[in-house]
């Protein structure tokens, strides 16, 4: 089966379901403390925002996203996977990674009043030759990633959406301009990005909790404490 | 023939390989980064870009780009300018960074960062240069932690803008294509001078963006931090430069000359307010240091005939400033091990170069007499009071400002040790930091030695092409 038929077998879901699809993983990205929640949704954003550029531009090179995509969900799974020692989690829970600035309750409703902006909006919102269904992805995707990174200062979250604001981007960047380059660009720098948020994860994952500086030094990369 | 960006580019990735390898002998790899940098300094400064010459029994051609697809390398004669000042200030940096002990991995990643900042300066298209200060950010990322756990607002927000910036730069680039299109319709020039100003916003990181600034001047060693807002500032304001040259009518579209000085002043001040009520050394020293960046961002706002110059003037020695406070301050971070105003008490009398060399950095910061900033911050502040007086007196405001964080700052460092005994510094250390602030003193005593340098990078940039 060659890349365009496993596409076209999946065409059932490239339009108004990828979109919701999408939708709902950038909420999953934004909403729960869990990070296996927040790894899932962000797996469905970029499966989603794959099917959506493959029609603008080529199949394979949509696929790039997700490949690099699953590369930084590895890559984040393997940081998670780390900071998940017996040690870290007899910690009380409001002392085990990750440690949330807000409470679910709080974020629910920051992305309630985000979902009335968005259907507030959204019809007075005009992109150059972007579609409707293609507005509604961008402009839901681009508030929840902004939404997400005025919610969390903790790198999964925090990271998780910015690359979803930079999905959103690149929904409009490919839709507008199609050049080779520069999708291996914007996809190699996505996971350079994910490298760098993975090891901010693994650095404040290992934060020793407030009552205790006996956790050991990170030192993935060999660095010295000043 | 070889091509001068794939020498330079080639040289550097395998020279930062071969440090991290090295990278358990610090002394060694100090030296050996350090003595790569003046060479290559060095061999920018003086080979011809126009004609090949003969390297090692092969020719090389520094001027020739190198070409990808959509995307070209070329060393020109403004870009080499600014090399030549990157890779000197890494030559001292590196040194500095050894005897302040700043890290280990700084020598690689240092070196990583110099090859994606003369990325940065060589790319064409214009508008794909931002992703390769992202990728810079990306690094400095590794840089700021350094390996510690715990906080990583630093980072993160080093990390954070930057990227933010790249999709409007991209978009800004469709729309620059479609303008030749209509010539009659002025829309897409307006909508792509907006983005880019939006971008430029994000890539300058100004008041009330700058929030990374305190946080890694907290979280960061010094001197790494010194040296990440020396040359990403510095490769950043170059952009700047690039585009409006390029764009002539990006500054008619949204007048960002004045946007600049307004940013530039609002910087500036706020930043000397700030670091007048620190208490802790790292944030003074960043505040002190965003202070002088928003002195900088004035200077290039104001542009014409003498902002340039004068920009340019402020852009070299702010770095004996900035890298002589930050060679202090690392040197009492690391012995009296906090940064804390109530937990440095004795330093002088343990670390009495230091302490000078943090106070004389700050008094540079805030361009005091006998500081290699006075002369470049007085003709600064006459330009701008030939356009408003309110301005120049906000500027010095905020020089007050610095001036008396740097004063607490030192006032705190006198007095009887209160905490575990602390050693005398090293000679090295000593000799390391006497040597910066005398020639800060130098500088301050007779600018006329910086006549030659500011003249050479001038001329390159009056004739920047696209």
């Amino acid at each position: 089966m060659s890349l365009a038929d496993l596409f076209r077998q999946l065409s059932l879901l490239i339009g108004a379901p990828a979109v919701v699809l999408a939708g709902i993983g950038a909420v999953l990205i934004v909403v729960p403390r869990d990070w296996r929640a927040v790894l899932f949704g962000y797996a469905l954003v970029t499966v989603m925002l794959s099917l959506l550029l493959s029609q603008v531009i080529p199949a394979e090179w949509a696929l790039q996203q997700v490949i690099a995509g699953g590369l930084v969900a590895v890559m984040l799974f393997m940081s998670a996977r780390q900071l998940r020692t017996p040690a870290h989690l007899a910690r009380p829970r409001s002392q085990q990674w990750p440690r949330m600035a807000s409470v679910t309750t709080f974020r629910l409703l920051a992305v309630g009043l985000a979902a009335i902006g968005f259907v507030a909006v959204r019809e007075g919102l005009s992109l150059p030759n972007i579609s409707p269904l293609f507005r509604d992805a961008i402009l839901w995707l681009g508030v929840m990633g902004l939404v997400g990174l005025a919610l969390h200062e903790e790198p999964l979250h925090a990271g998780l959406s910015l690359l979803t604001f930079l999905g959103a981007t690149q929904l409009v960047v490919f839709t507008l301009i199609q050049r080779r380059m520069l999708v291996g660009l914007l996809q190699g720098g996505q996971v350079l990005l994910g490298l760098a948020i993975a090891y901010l994860v693994l650095a404040h994952g290992l934060a020793a909790p407030p009552a205790a500086q006996d956790e050991p030094e990170l030192s993935v990369f060999g660095g010295e404490a000043p | 023939m070889i091509a001068g960006p794939v020498l330079l580019l080639g040289l550097l990735v395998v020279a930062a390989v071969a440090l991290y390898i090295l990278r358990r002998f610090e002394s060694l790899a100090a030296i050996i980064a350090s003595g790569l940098s003046a060479v290559i300094a060095v061999a920018l400064w003086r080979l011809p870009l126009t004609v090949p010459t003969i390297l090692v029994g092969r020719p090389v051609h520094l001027g020739r780009p190198f070409m990808w697809e959509d995307v070209s390398l070329q060393i020109s004669p403004a870009s080499r300018a600014l090399l030549v000042f990157l890779f000197a200030t890494a030559a001292v940096t590196f040194i500095l960074a050894w005897r302040t002990y700043q890290g280990r991995t700084f020598y690689p990643f240092g070196m990583l960062l110099l090859a994606i900042w003369g990325a940065v300066v060589m790319l064409q298209p214009l508008t794909y240069t931002p992703m390769a200060v992202v990728l810079a950010a990306v690094l400095s990322v590794f840089l700021i932690q350094a390996g510690k756990a715990g906080e990583t607002h630093g980072a993160w927000r080093q990390l954070l803008y930057p990227t933010l910036a790249v999709p409007l730069f991209l978009i800004a680039s469709w729309y620059i294509d479609q303008a030749p299109l209509n010539p009659d319709d002025q829309d897409p020039y307006r909508i792509a001078g907006w983005l880019l100003i939006a971008g430029f916003v994000l890539l300058l990181q100004p008041a009330p963006l700058h929030v990374a600034f305190p946080a890694v001047a907290s979280q960061a060693p010094p001197v790494v931090a010194a040296f990440l807002w020396t040359g990403g500032q510095s490769v950043t304001l170059f952009l700047l430069q690039r585009f409006l040259v390029t764009y002539p009518w990006l500054s008619e579209a949204v007048d960002s000359a004045s946007w600049l000085l307004w940013l530039g002043v609002f910087t500036a001040v706020l930043a000397g307010a700030l670091a007048s009520t620190r208490q802790r050394l790292g944030r003074m020293v960043g505040y002190a240091a965003l202070y002088d960046y928003g002195i900088l961002i004035v200077a290039l706002g104001l542009r014409g005939t003498a902002g340039l110059p004068t920009a340019i003037w402020l852009l070299l020695t702010r770095t004996f400033s900035l890298l002589t406070m930050a060679a202090g301050a690392a040197a009492i971070r690391h012995y009296m091990a906090s940064d804390q105003f109530e937990r440095i008490r004795g330093a002088a009398s343990r670390l009495p170069w230091a302490v000078i060399a943090l106070i004389a950095g700050g008094f540079g910061m805030a361009g005091l007499p006998l500081t290699a900033q006075l002369p470049s911050r007085w003709a600064l502040l006459q330009l701008v009071a030939e356009n408003d007086r309110r301005w120049a007196l906000l500027l010095l405001l905020g020089a007050l400002g610095v001036v008396i964080g740097v004063i607490r700052a030192g006032q705190a460092c006198f007095g009887e040790l209160k905490f575990s005994p602390v050693e005398r510094a090293p000679r090295a250390l000593t000799i390391i930091a006497f040597l910066l602030v005398a020639a800060g003193v130098l500088l301050g005593l007779f600018p006329q030695l910086l006549t030659g340098p500011v003249a050479a990078v001038i001329l390159p940039l009056s004739i920047l092409e696209p």
